[in-house]
């Protein structure tokens, strides 16, 4: 790993393990909002990190980016981190300033026809922290980047099962600041989400074993601490294995993404993105039923607070594509490359 | 939490240049592997084809690592690993050199005496010795330290007395490397082992196939009666076989062929439903893809620390465990999928036979190298639990 992106890694560490508490992530499910957290990460500067150094940013590599937004998974950070940092690539590749605020980040294509007078119409679903946007990036069926105010937006609030706001937002003539054209595929912002997501699982779940390693080394049954029974090494090992095939997947998806980015052509990140998010997806399951298994009751309690991290993980799994969907994705590379081309196309 | 990082796998991309050794590869492939049917293909490293060896041989394919001075290529390892995947991918016939190539050339070039690496380095690099590995015996499987088999020094050399069981090739194998005891135990069993170099046939050696389940017989029992072998035979330090066996170990656990020995099964798969396969088929294929592009990227991520020298073992443990699930449970998915007959007989097409074939052979890919149950040991302790 780099020094930069080491030095990177540990700061939003040490800021994270510090402010968000489990005390402080069971206030933000009543508020709804930290904006003293948002104020401290805006400091740091964490969401402009693939911003370039002239607008202000750290100029990073997706590489580095993996780095926090895998922390924000780690530790559960309520808020529209990794969504930020998207934004900021976003203008970044249509050359645009954003404004200042948060961002609301739109992954579903918007049809261009969407588009009347300089204005936005329509309806789209599952913004992360939709409600608190002060303004919406979106690309279009022609791909072009549009960000939009939030004046004449009306909001539907939901939530996913880790209690983090996907609001389906209603556009009635709302202003668009900037339209221009950007070289991405339509749909690319849903892509780039699912890779976000497949990070922040590999974090939640590398925390989830490692609570769940540190609570069999101190409970006591039978004589002795749980981690000296072999059904639970064996149990944790599986989890690990898990674990690993997630961050290795996960990784080298971020790093496809510096080398080749997503276009539309034959070879870009898209495989990696997607087999990154079915196998992050799929994974949950052994890490969340086993991390669970080993608590006991313990974790099945709120207060215990091994639930922030999983009841995201559920939710995680499943937004932007679940396991199925990218499967699906790969199953047809697979047999549209035909069964000698498809090891050509994994390794080249 | 250190152990934890250590599971995040660093992303390794080979060097640039390693193209063009692998499109040299696949080329070569295409045409030497043209007459090979799909069953033939399914064997892949258990295949024992001497001719091809040589032709691997001939092109510097094989002991690419070892030192020029034995007449090796001093390629790196990471090129090899292109050369290793390309072969198991298409299910080239690997099994006559497939040892020495991966762990008895290297183990020689860092342990052998001058006269073992003169001799024998360069015969590996051409392909022409088949090598097994003597270690299980029949009361020493997992816990391998237990073992019995011994040798006691003579005036006339090394003198064997023991059996070991499921050696692989050692029926037709030119060469095995045994470890065997050489002092009793005292207080610690990792104590008092040895590695020597058997030179096969030998008087008071005694090889019996054994029939497996498919019918074939490709592993042995081997008896050593009074079996003289020369002094110069020992492989490094007297005493130091433990160490030196760890370290093979090393070179086994974390290559391609750790995931690919089904891999012909899954092309065909993907062959064979090409046309007409549902959404559900689809996702389920994918999911298995998705895996593999994983262990592939893990893989390479091991190659890449033991190319920097770093000690990777953790990490090599857990690609050799989850490879193995995965390729172990490829026949039965396909199975699922495609709801033919598994058959070796002739009027199965293909994938009847590729599935007939690997069907069988699947249960032994995690008795291989290190069971589950050791590996998730070795897993448990990296973590810190045991």
């Amino acid at each position: 790993m780099s020094e930069l992106r080491n030095i990177l890694e540990e700061s939003v560490a040490r800021i994270f393990d510090d402010l968000i508490t489990s005390e402080f992530l069971t206030s933000v499910e009543e508020t709804g909002w930290s904006q003293d957290l948002w104020d401290t990460i805006q400091e740091l500067g964490i969401t402009q990190v693939l911003v370039d150094e002239a607008r202000g940013g750290m100029n990073g590599s997706w590489t580095d980016a993996y780095v926090v937004v895998r922390r924000c998974g780690y530790s559960c950070v309520p808020l529209p981190v990794p969504e930020a940092i998207l934004a900021g690539w976003l203008a970044k590749c249509a050359s645009i300033e954003l404004p200042l605020g948060v961002a609301g980040v739109i992954a579903q294509t918007l049809p261009s026809t969407n588009v009347v007078d300089n204005t936005l119409i329509g309806q789209v679903g599952h913004v992360p922290w939709g409600r608190n946007a002060d303004y919406y990036v979106a690309i279009t069926s022609n791909r072009e980047l549009i960000v939009a105010t939030r004046e004449n937006v009306e909001i539907s609030r939901e939530e996913n099962l880790g209690h983090d706001p996907c609001d389906t937002i209603s556009f009635n003539r709302t202003p668009v600041l900037y339209q221009a054209s950007i070289f991405l595929p339509s749909d690319g912002i849903r892509w780039l989400c699912a890779l976000l997501r497949s990070a922040q699982i590999a974090g939640a779940s590398s925390r989830c074993l490692e609570i769940a390693i540190k609570y069999v080394g101190e409970r006591e049954q039978f004589g002795r601490t749980l981690s000296r029974f072999q059904a639970i090494q064996h149990q944790l090992a599986i989890m690990a294995e898990s674990l690993a095939t997630i961050e290795a997947m996960t990784a080298t998806a971020f790093r496809k993404m510096d080398t080749c980015g997503i276009v539309e052509n034959d070879r870009d990140a898209k495989f990696e993105i997607a087999a990154a998010k079915c196998r992050a997806s799929d994974a949950v399951e052994s890490i969340t039923s086993i991390g669970h298994q080993v608590h006991g009751a313990i974790g099945f309690t709120y207060e215990y607070g091994y639930h922030f991290l999983t009841r995201r993980l559920w939710a995680w799994r499943a937004q932007f594509g679940g396991s199925g969907e990218w499967a699906e994705y790969l199953g047809r590379v697979a047999t549209t490359k035909g069964g000698d081309n498809i090891w050509h196309y994994i390794a080249s | 939490m250190t152990a934890i990082n250590s599971l995040r796998f660093e992303p390794y991309e080979l060097p640039g240049h390693l193209e063009l050794l692998r499109k040299e590869v696949r080329t070569f492939l295409q045409t030497e592997c043209a007459a090979f049917s799909a069953l033939y293909r399914s064997n892949s490293w258990d295949a024992y084809d001497p001719k091809f060896s040589r032709k691997l041989g001939e092109r510097g394919w094989l002991g690419m690592t070892l030192p020029r001075a034995y007449g090796g290529h001093e390629r790196g390892p990471l090129e090899r690993y292109v050369v290793v995947e390309e072969l198991l991918a298409v299910g080239a016939p690997t099994g006559f050199h497939w040892i020495a190539d991966r762990q008895s050339g290297p183990l020689l070039a860092r342990y052998g005496t001058e006269a073992q690496k003169k001799k024998i380095l360069p015969r590996i690099t051409a392909g022409e010795v088949c090598f097994c590995i003597g270690m299980s015996e029949p009361n020493s499987g997992s816990d391998l330290a237990s073992l019995r088999t011994r040798a006691d020094r003579s005036d006339s050399g090394w003198v064997i007395n023991g059996q070991k069981i499921w050696t692989s090739h050692a029926h037709q194998a030119n060469y095995m490397i045994a470890l065997v005891r050489t002092s009793p135990i005292i207080e610690n069993r990792h104590e008092g082992l040895s590695q020597f170099l058997i030179e096969l046939p030998t008087t008071g050696v005694t090889c019996r196939p054994i029939k497996d389940l498919t019918g074939r017989a490709q592993f042995n029992e081997v008896f050593f009666e009074d079996a003289v072998i020369p002094h110069e035979a020992l492989i490094g330090t007297e005493g130091d076989g433990w160490k030196q066996v760890v370290e093979e170990l090393a070179f086994e656990r974390s290559g391609p062929e750790r995931y690919l020995s089904c891999y012909v099964l899954l092309t065909n798969l993907i062959d064979t439903i090409k046309d007409d396969a549902s959404a559900a088929t689809l996702k389920r294929i994918g999911s298995q893809i998705a895996l593999l592009v994983a262990l592939r990227n893990m893989s390479l991520s091991v190659a890449g620390m033991l190319n920097d020298g770093k000690d990777p073992s953790l990490q090599a443990s857990i690609v050799k465990d989850v490879g193995c699930s995965f390729e172990q449970g490829l026949p039965g998915l396909a199975q699922e999928i495609i709801d033919l007959e598994p058959t070796l007989a002739e009027y199965g097409i293909d994938y009847q036979q590729v599935l007939g074939n690997l069907v069988q052979l699947a249960p032994s890919f995690s008795l291989r190298g290190g069971t589950p149950e050791i590996l998730r040991g070795i897993i448990a302790r990296g973590l810190g639990l045991r």
